[in-house]
């Protein structure tokens, strides 16, 4: 299990930008046979209520390119002084080249940059962290532009009530630097690849190209309806997985950072549901007024932009102040993979979330 | 068994209570859906500290035998 210690490495800066249409779980009442109740039932207990999703013509590229120039314009850190793009995503431009190279073109980064794309999902944003800190750590860099996003809405049949109502899009943009005395981080890391079949498109790569096979659609037991071009979640071994593995986890996080469970400010964890999210709170004995859930409230499960977007919906006020502050981020997901990370934050640039804007695409 | 009857009861919607018996098939009732499921794996697992797969819950057939089992895995 890799588990790292860094010291004097900051997560300076981050913003989250969503799209601007908003689709409401009322609208989505078909995919429940009309029942009214049922709808009022998951909105309750799950958390649904609404989500962002892109147009046609928007892409994760272009959500974190807005949300990357903002935050460049926001604070004192140039273009040309990132030497180090990750991008998170499984929702690309393309298969090649990468979204870190496309977004290395478009902020006009100094040639002297390592621009790599990372495929993976709701745990991304913590794996991006890790290799962020690694790569300073190593010497290799000094400041690195995260970017994380998708368009998951995107990867889901409309009429599959088991993932249509769940997801969002968005994209964010985080910096990550060398800065002397910024106290130390503590990253865990896992994976299980004996669960990759629990979050999957089984077709449209390499392994089963697309075909008219693919694209026919079939009903399940459930009545919920996908091709094999679509995202297909096996939504009780996802929940096993997510109340078994990441109350573990966070608590082996602590005991190896040798951090009190009370001394962290926040828990911000991958926003999968408000049931989710709570519920690993309660296993873990948390005050849940630590755990931000409102963001999945507002943007639905926006994947691996989900942790900087509740970073932007419920802390932006309280990151940039001055006072030195531990918190604990956690993401799992697809994979099956997990990571979880305790960083210091102190006077960060942690912007409030802001609407993509088609004009000044 | 009268705790895992209680914590079906209140893991399916809109219920009548006392309509469950060790002889139900839970997963056969017009009340069960995916969230049922969610909510009776996560009370059982606080209740027992058994964490029961889907196929295991849907093949279970009765509430006894869904008891034995969880039994079965406490050893």
């Amino acid at each position: 299990m890799p588990s790292s210690m860094f010291e004097d490495i900051a997560v300076t800066a981050s913003i989250t930008v969503v799209p601007s249409k908003i689709r409401n779980l009322d609208e989505d009442i078909d995919l429940f046979d009309g029942n009214k109740r049922q709808l009022d039932r998951l909105k309750k207990t799950i958390g649904f209520d609404q989500r962002r999703i892109a147009d046609a013509s928007i892409t994760a590229l272009d959500l974190c390119y807005q949300a990357a120039s903002h935050l460049l314009e926001q604070s004192d850190i140039k273009a040309k002084n990132i030497d180090g793009i990750l991008f998170v995503t499984q929702t690309a431009d393309h298969s090649q080249p990468s979204n870190a190279s496309l977004m290395h073109r478009k902020l006009e980064c100094h040639s002297e940059c390592a621009a790599f794309d990372i495929g993976l999902g709701c745990s991304g944003f913590v794996y991006g962290l890790w290799l962020a800190h690694s790569l300073i750590h190593s010497g290799s860099c000094e400041t690195i532009l995260l970017l994380s996003g998708d368009t998951l809405s995107r990867m889901v049949h409309p009429k599959d009530k088991t993932t249509a109502p769940l997801f969002g899009d968005a994209g964010s943009a985080t910096i990550i630097q060398k800065k002397a005395s910024s106290g130390p981080s503590w990253f865990r890391l896992g994976s299980d690849g004996t669960g990759s079949d629990a979050l999957i498109v089984p077709a449209g790569g390499a392994r089963y190209p697309s075909s008219d096979v693919t694209k026919k659609e079939t009903e399940d037991e459930e009545g919920a309806i996908r091709t094999l071009e679509d995202l297909h979640m096996d939504g009780s071994s996802v929940f096993n997985f997510s109340i078994d593995v990441v109350p573990r986890e966070i608590e082996a996080l602590l005991n190896f950072a040798q951090v009190e469970k009370n001394t962290i400010d926040f828990y911000v964890l991958h926003q999968a549901n408000r049931y989710i999210v709570q519920n690993i709170g309660k296993r873990l004995q948390l005050d849940l007024a630590k755990l931000p859930v409102r963001s999945f409230e507002a943007f639905g499960n926006v994947s691996s932009a989900s942790i900087p977007a509740a970073m932007s919906y419920d802390l932006s006020k309280i990151l940039v102040d001055s006072e030195r502050r531990q918190i604990l981020l956690s993401g799992f997901g697809v994979g099956l993979s997990w990571g979880s990370c305790i960083l210091p934050i102190e006077s960060m640039v942690c912007l409030k979330w802001f609407e993509y804007d088609e004009a000044m695409a | 068994m009268e705790q895992l009857i209680k914590i079906i009861e209140e893991s399916l919607y809109e219920l009548e209570p006392g309509s469950i018996t060790g002889e139900s098939n839970v997963v056969q009732l017009k009340e069960w859906d995916s969230l049922a499921l969610l909510t009776l794996t996560d009370a059982v697992d606080l209740e027992f500290g058994v964490l029961l797969k889907k196929d295991e819950i849907e093949a279970s057939g009765t509430v006894l035998k869904l008891h034995q089992l969880i039994l079965s895995k406490q050893k």
